[in-house]
């Protein structure tokens, strides 16, 4: 905090980083502060939760929420929503699995091919939300359906099968850290990184926050709908895979549920629905918060039923007490 | 003082504007279009047990439309819808199957519940200024978890014998249950074009703003119709476990998405303020005619899916480009 007010002209990377915290949320302090309340509360209820090893198990098994409420921080940021994560994580696992079906070559083909198709079933909606003019929420959701609809065509159980080896993403572990939540921790840095510095990342907040504004200084809001679904569709994609790699095959329901569950760290980590304010670390603390709650919830044996009674009244109170702040501020 | 407020210049919303008429008539004029082809594809689609059955099967989804539009009319959107119709369910099995002289009170408790549900639905939204889709959302999520508690997860209960004639029985050719929508949306159709509630409705709906500065208390306007969103889900779901038989926990799962895009295709704007409930019910019918012509086609029942994701598209995109036009 103190660097914030120093008036003396500072290199260009102590600048870059002055910049980034001035830049952050106003709501990150408070999740920063529920995150070491839980952990704090956790460690005394749980004698195990608080170990190196449980919050390894936490952080690994995080990989998926992250990956997929990374994609969805993009299109809130646009002011937008995607609905067909869910399906989309499905129809992902299912042409994985099915395509691979146990043949080891097959694998980079299929993984890059899975990563594309994600892509374009994102840029699609992006260009549908751009083109029709109708809100976000009903073109995703639309295009849920048709993803959901033509997986169970496809299949209406598990199909394929991944080779051995296969699982080295979802549970492989170098040095001790897992693999999928490496990779996610380096997605978020370049999506944070992406976002803040690059023209683009520039836009995505102009297009969510003043959209009239962005429109007149010229930034082409179809251009940055079309990447930022896209985002989300790959982010999907990659859940897909992760999802096979975690369970051996693909199904036509492993992704319900997806597409609500990316939205809670995402507005817990002070990301707006409205667009133009949050960012990638909030989300990035919000999957942490979400994960660890529910490790703690699962050691206290508290049944699923009171698990979603809980997480729903996070999501209220969480908004409810930032827009709070927002209002006063 | 109401006729002041008629004279107002506005986007109208009435029957007897040019615009509103085109909007009606194309949407009505679609409805029968899609009904002559259905009834050339095949032919069993006009035979009258198959009407019925369409019908009966429309009743509960078109008793949540009604809701539906009331909040989508003030820029809203209920989530909760599915929740509140399978927990109004479970509410109802506390009662126990003893006799059908208890379906009025067991109609009344849970038309109660859903006016609660409703209104902290419209506080949360109004006065704690969450967004409509979050706002429902964590009470979906809430009231999921609290039905679940309660019931431990298994489809318990029963309900008195006279509910599954509610559900499925006729009267004079009609499917009951159907009846039973038609009144209530006469009703609720009534009340928003009739009364002066029902233009604070378009007025909040249509310009916040506005109404707030013309006298309007917003926020009232916005929890009645959340609540009456409520209130209709529960006799919804009421109505649905009455044909379907049996209380679930799951009871109108998807009843939320089906419920905006019906009132979406049947041109209840997103955006608030415009829209109607002969429009929404209309949207209803397509929606549940294009599924029974799946069925009676014998194609996969994934195709239902796959051609609701459609529809939702291109009416949804077709209907917006044609206000844009018009306006």
């Amino acid at each position: 905090v103190a660097t914030t007010t120093a008036i003396r002209p500072r290199p260009a990377l102590q600048r870059a980083w002055i910049l980034l915290i001035r830049q952050l949320p106003p709501q990150l302090p408070i999740v920063i502060g529920l995150l070491v309340l839980l952990f704090v509360v956790g460690a005394t209820l749980a004698s195990r939760f608080g170990t190196a090893r449980n919050l390894i198990n936490v952080f690994e098994q995080s990989a998926a929420l992250g990956f997929v409420s990374l994609g969805q921080t993009f299109v809130i940021l646009t002011g937008g929503i995607d609905l067909s994560i869910g399906a989309m994580v499905s129809a992902a696992a299912m042409l994985t699995s099915g395509l691979i079906d146990g043949e080891p070559a097959m694998i980079a083909p299929v993984v890059v091919g899975v990563l594309v198709f994600g892509a374009t079933i994102g840029a699609i909606n992006g260009a549908l939300t751009h083109l029709l003019r109708i809100h976000p929420l009903i073109i995703t959701l639309g295009m849920a359906a048709i993803l959901q609809g033509a997986s169970l065509l496809y299949s209406r159980g598990p199909i394929g099968k991944v080779p051995l080896g296969f699982d080295v993403f979802a549970f492989g572990r170098t040095f001790g850290v897992p693999h999928g939540s490496a990779l996610m921790l380096a997605l978020f840095i370049i999506a944070g990184i992406w976002l803040r510095f690059s023209r683009l990342g520039r836009q995505v907040y102009a297009v969510g926050g003043d959209p009239e504004a962005a429109r007149l200084v010229g930034i082409s809001r179809a251009r940055v709908l079309i990447i930022v679904y896209a985002v989300s569709g790959v982010m999907a994609a990659l859940t897909g895979i992760y999802l096979v790699s975690r369970a051996g095959v693909g199904e036509p329901m492993l992704g319900q549920g997806f597409d609500l569950a990316s939205i809670t760290p995402v507005v817990v980590g002070g990301t707006i629905l409205a667009g133009g304010r949050g960012g990638v670390l909030g989300t990035l603390l919000g999957v942490f918060l979400t994960s660890l709650l529910n490790n703690l919830l699962n050691f206290l044996d508290v049944s699923t039923f009171y698990q979603w009674i809980i997480q729903g009244l996070i999501i209220i109170v969480a908004v409810a007490a930032y827009v709070e702040r927002q209002r006063h501020a | 003082m109401s006729n002041e407020t008629l004279a107002v210049p506005r986007r109208d919303t009435r029957s007897f504007s040019l615009a509103g008429l085109a909007d009606r008539w194309g949407l009505l004029g679609f409805t029968i279009l899609l009904l002559i082809v259905a009834a050339l594809a095949t032919p069993s689609f006009l035979r009258p047990s198959n009407l019925q059955n369409l019908l009966t099967q429309a009743a509960p989804l078109g008793m949540v439309v009604l809701g539906q539009t009331f909040v989508l009319l003030v820029r809203g959107l209920d989530l909760s819808v599915a929740s509140t119709m399978a927990t109004a369910a479970v509410v109802a099995t506390a009662f126990g199957a003893t006799s059908d002289a208890i379906i009025p009170a067991i109609f009344a408790v849970c038309i109660l519940f859903g006016l609660a549900v409703g209104a902290v639905n419209g506080l949360l939204v109004t006065k704690r200024r969450v967004s409509p889709f979050l706002a429902t959302l964590a009470v979906m999520i809430v009231l999921q978890g609290a039905r679940f508690a309660y019931t431990k997860g298994s489809n318990s209960g029963a309900l008195p014998p006279g509910f599954r004639e509610l559900g499925t029985g006729m009267i004079l050719g009609l499917p009951i249950n159907f009846v039973a929508l038609v009144v209530l949306a006469l009703g609720l159709a009534a009340v928003l074009q009739l009364s002066a509630f029902g233009r604070r409705v378009y007025l909040v709906g249509g310009n916040p703003r506005a109404a707030t500065l013309g006298g309007i208390d917003a926020d009232r306007v916005t929890i009645a119709c959340y609540m009456i969103c409520g209130a209709t889900a529960s006799i919804g779901g009421l109505f649905l476990v009455g044909y379907v038989g049996l209380v679930d926990n799951w009871t109108g799962r998807g009843y939320e998405l089906d419920s905006i895009v019906a009132a979406v295709m049947g041109g209840v704007a997103l955006t608030g303020g415009r829209g109607t409930i002969l429009g929404a019910l209309l949207g209803v019918l397509i929606l549940v005619v294009l599924f029974n012509l799946v069925i009676l086609l014998g194609l996969p029942v994934e195709l239902q899916l796959i051609m609701k994701g459609v529809i939702i598209i291109v009416a949804a995109g077709l209907y917006v480009t044609r206000i844009g036009r018009l306006s």
